[in-house]
């Protein structure tokens, strides 16, 4: 059962009474499928800015997401009142607003089976973040900032500590009973510096990973904190790159966006099935691809692995009760596979689903995420991918990101940016954009560096969905090299 | 037809619910000073694809905040369990957060009892709007898109929210809030054409011109659309497109950050920064925009300038950055009215017809800052990009992705509508011209 918490209604064999009680209501009303998800979410933030604490919180989210499926399409009710009363109403509710789904229906929604599942899981954890004491986590953030801040030319400073539990009861009409209790970490700072009217950000951070405060006591953000202010001088101080075409090393942080931009995104089939044409987009891998499209060069191997510990979507089972798996999306270059959900699995002939059904919270419906896409490892060194490079740039971090609805046409910036000359990273520029096409891009992939390379970072807020939704997943990745990338510079001048 | 769903809403916080509350918290706490926030909300969304139904949500869920102070330490909790019991284990925590917080030399005491607009920011015909009227309207856009054998994709929601502020300084703010959305992806074969409304009342979306308005866009690209290199166009940016672009400028109004030397508009505070014939103003009583009473701190809404004549006037502070530099801290622009002198027209049309050659942008997507010192942006254009030559539409043609600052594009304005409501899928709404813009940088081209 779940922890104690200091509510005695949410203790576990009240939330089975009122999952029964919804399910049989619903059964009652004749639905072929229904779930119920029961969730205690807690989260804190510690968010500093100039060295000061700006803000301290903590929120209690409770609340619970009936969702039915009656006569071939779905309806979904939730609430965050969590009582006998209630729970009905919400169940009436999900029933009637899936009648009128299905007055539209055109294609009858069928679920793609599953095991039913009885299964409890914990993230394993060293320290508890929300044992920790909350004088620890601001004196780390204030002599973050301090460390930050005393670097001359250095003029804001910014750091953070972020940490979520989540307590889910997940229990559908095909008997599968899940209870999870989650916890996810992540901390990071930045720094800012001015110079001649510009000014530049360089940030660190730690990856979102699910472990506990052992994530930030194992990270040295004094040392962080005065590599970032030092960078940031440098970055703001260094040369505009001059447009080109380069050789890009991108370092396993900043391949991780361009991995979920590019690869994540238009892998999930639920946009390729246009589910998402009216905001997110749908996706230029569409199903007839599968098996055949050449999305990269035969170094290229993106893997989804939704099993790997720490990683934020390997949670056990998605929000349809399927267990978590590893398949791959791209492999020796060639579009193989999807993220797929219950729903979607069965339109593309799969027999099963891949379990990346996921919602952000009780009150949101679960649809298709990205998985945790990974680049696999491949056999260079950093030196070596750096030593063939004549005239090229190593990028490190996020920064600028745009892509077009059906993930073609891509730009990425970074958060920072070193020349590389004869095989040697020489100094600092700034204002580096890339662009190009997504499969013309990782055809331009001719190494990937081996496994003591490979990092993992993660996203909180893939934004997806009406209403939108956050998704969370990780993405891992060593440093890759792409060949002859079409470069610009990030400033607008009046006479390009 | 009206679908037969019969919902049984919910009663949310009402106003002497609220002032229990509050009261019960004002009344425990053992800080020097509190602060209480509420919302309490039910809505939904009908999402539909493929001219079916693909979503079909409802929520309900309240949330309640309590920010207790002791001197200038302070911590915030949050609930959304609203029962006594709980609300008070909220405000304890609360208070434990807030005694072991260091101190914030930024921290301000809440604002005392203020004097608010009485705004008509909530519209009976949308708060007991529910399932099948969004349902009916889903049905109506998709009716017409089938009829022309097109593919419909969109969303239709609606929404009732309580919000509620307390402190114990006597303030006292309560509002309910209605909203309803209308969106629409209009497809045909390759091409798309979209159209989006928000208003207070579900009334105003005008379903029915605007699914219309979608199929004419997405007909009208229907045809192999031609690649045209990348380079500097004459365009006609519909007012979606314009809403994209002035968003992030709005967005960079920040004042600390002006100060600081971090923000695009550093140094130009009372000088022109873009056309000298627009003007940007923040009017939160205008009926189609979606104006608050008050903000998140219990301050009042106001009406206010922040673009004169191509001047900026005015800077987004929070209370503190407001009092160290000697500023009323009241002027916000959550309803944004940009405009300018002599319009022509109301309609898009009027800008086609007196165009020699250009590129018709019906909107952005996916816009992002590049460089925030100059504020460059980047987006894709999308759902309807069209050449026009000699004062009409010829052709459709690829997406492009634009390379521009506003700040530079705002200066190149050569003509523009009257403002008409504008919403997009990554902005708020507002009220903004359609405008011709000279030498607007489109920086490459992608495969559609």
């Amino acid at each position: 059962m779940f922890p104690a918490t200091k509510d005695a209604a949410m203790s576990g064999s009240q939330w089975d009474e009122l999952a029964e009680l919804a399910l049989s209501r619903v059964r009652a009303a004749g639905v072929e499928y229904a779930d119920i998800r029961l969730l205690d979410t807690t989260t804190r933030t510690i968010s500093g800015e100039d060295r000061r604490i700006a803000h301290i919180r903590e929120s209690t989210d409770r609340g619970f997401g009936i969702r039915v499926l009656h006569r071939g399409a779905w309806g979904f009710a939730a609430s965050s009142i969590i009582s006998l009363e209630e729970i009905p109403r919400v169940a009436d509710l999900a029933v009637e607003i899936a009648k009128g789904s299905a007055s539209l229906a055109i294609t009858k929604v069928h679920l793609a089976p599953e095991p039913v599942h009885r299964d409890r899981i914990v993230t394993p954890c060293r320290v508890d973040p929300f044992a920790v004491p909350l004088e620890e986590q601001t004196a780390l953030l204030l002599s973050t900032m301090e460390m930050i801040q005393r670097h001359p030319g250095v003029v804001r400073s910014h750091a953070s500590l972020w940490a979520q539990r989540d307590r889910k009861l997940f229990v559908s009409t095909e008997g599968s009973h899940l209870e999870f209790d989650l916890l996810a970490m992540q901390g990071d700072g930045s720094a800012t510096a001015v110079q001649d009217g510009r000014f530049a950000t360089r940030s660190f951070n730690t990856p979102y990973l699910r472990t506990g405060y052992e994530l930030i006591r194992d990270t040295d953000f004094a040392r962080e904190g005065a590599r970032i202010a030092e960078q940031a001088v440098e970055k703001v101080q260094a040369p505009v790159i001059e447009a080109g075409r380069y050789d890009l090393v991108l370092d396993p942080e900043h391949l991780s966006l361009t991995m979920h931009e590019s690869c994540g995104h238009p892998s999930e089939l639920d946009r390729a099935l246009g589910y998402e044409a009216n905001y997110a987009g749908t996706s230029f891998l569409t199903p007839d691809k599968r098996g055949t499209y050449r999305y990269g060069s035969t170094h290229v191997n993106l893997v989804a692995d939704n099993t790997e510990p720490q990683t934020l979507a390997a949670t056990g089972y998605d929000d349809d009760g399927v267990s978590c798996q590893k398949w791959d999306i791209v492999r020796e270059g060639l579009f193989v596979g999807y993220c797929t959900n219950r729903e979607v699995a069965p339109r593309i002939n799969e027999e099963r689903s891949r379990g990346s059904n996921r919602a952000d919270s009780w009150g949101s419906v679960p649809m298709v995420r990205i998985a945790n896409i990974g680049l696999e490892p491949g056999t260079a060194s950093l030196d070596g991918l750096l030593s063939d490079v004549k005239r090229g740039i190593y990028i490190e971090g996020h920064g600028s990101y745009s892509i077009d609805q059906r993930r073609y046409n891509f730009q990425f910036g970074g958060d920072a940016f070193w020349l590389i000359e004869n095989g040697r990273r020489t100094h600092m520029v700034r204002d580096v954009i890339y662009h190009g096409i997504t499969p013309e891009f990782w055809g331009r992939c001719d190494g990937v560096a081996d496994r003591s390379h490979r990092r993992r970072y993660g996203f909180i807020s893939c934004g997806k969905g009406q209403p939108g939704q956050a998704g969370w997943m990780t993405h891992a990745a060593s440093h890759a090299r792409f060949r002859r990338v079409d470069v610009i510079a990030g400033e607008a001048k009046a006479n390009e | 037809m009206t679908s037969s769903i019969t919902p049984s809403w919910p009663k949310l916080t009402g106003r002497k619910e609220f002032e229990f509350l509050a009261d019960l918290v004002m009344s425990h706490s053992t800080g020097d000073h509190t602060f209480f926030s509420l919302r309490d909300s039910h809505g939904g969304t009908t999402r539909f694809a493929n001219n079916q139904i693909i979503q079909n949500v409802n929520q309900r869920r309240g949330t309640l905040s309590i920010t207790v102070a002791f001197g200038r330490q302070h911590g915030t909790a949050s609930t959304t369990d609203f029962t006594a019991g709980a609300v008070r284990e909220t405000l304890k925590q609360a208070e434990c957060i807030a005694r072991l917080s260091p101190e914030d030399p930024e921290y301000l005491s809440p604002v005392g009892p203020q004097t608010y607009l009485s705004l008509p920011t909530s519209r009976s015909e949308t708060s007991v709007a529910g399932p099948a009227r969004r349902l009916d309207y889903a049905r109506e856009a998709i009716g017409q898109c089938k009829m022309e054998n097109l593919n419909a994709a969109g969303t239709v929601s609606s929404s009732t929210a309580i919000v509620g502020l307390a402190a114990d300084t006597g303030l006292r703010a309560y509002e309910e809030r209605t909203e309803a959305r209308f969106s629409l992806t209009v497809q045909a074969g390759e091409a798309t054409g979209w159209s989006a409304a928000a208003h207070r009342s579900i009334d105003r979306l005008h379903v029915q011109e605007r699914t219309l308005a979608a199929i004419i866009k997405a007909k009208r690209g229907a045809d192999e659309p031609q690649e045209l290199p990348p380079g500097r166009y004459t365009v006609i940016l519909e007012p979606a497109a314009v809403a994209g672009l002035l968003s992030w400028m709005i967005w960079m109004l920040d004042a600390k950050s002006f100060y600081k030397g971090t923000s695009p508009f550093s140094g130009k505070l009372g000088s022109r920064i873009i056309d000298r014939r627009l003007s940007l103003l923040n009017q939160p009583a205008h009926a189609d925009l979606l104006g608050n009473g008050f903000t998140h701190e219990g301050l009042p809404v106001i009406e206010s300038g922040w673009i004169e004549s191509g001047v900026l006037t005015q800077l987004l502070h929070d209370r503190y950055t407001a009092r160290e530099h000697q500023v009323d801290p009241l002027a916000t622009l959550e309803s944004p009215h940009f405009s300018g002198e002599r319009p022509i027209g109301t309609r898009v049309d009027d800008l086609v017809r007196t165009t020699q050659r250009g590129i018709l942008v019906t909107n952005f997507w996916y816009i992002r800052p590049v460089n925030p010192s100059d504020l460059t942006l980047t987006g894709m254009t999308r759902d309807g990009t069209f050449l026009i030559e000699n004062g009409e539409i010829t052709s459709a043609v690829r997406n492009f992705r634009f390379h521009e600052s506003p700040l530079r594009a705002f200066n190149q304005v050569e003509a523009y509508t009257a403002p008409v409501e504008a919403v997009t899928s990554e902005t708020g709404k507002a009220l903004v011209p359609a405008m011709r813009i000279h030498d607007f940088h489109f920086s490459s081209v992608t495969k559609f």
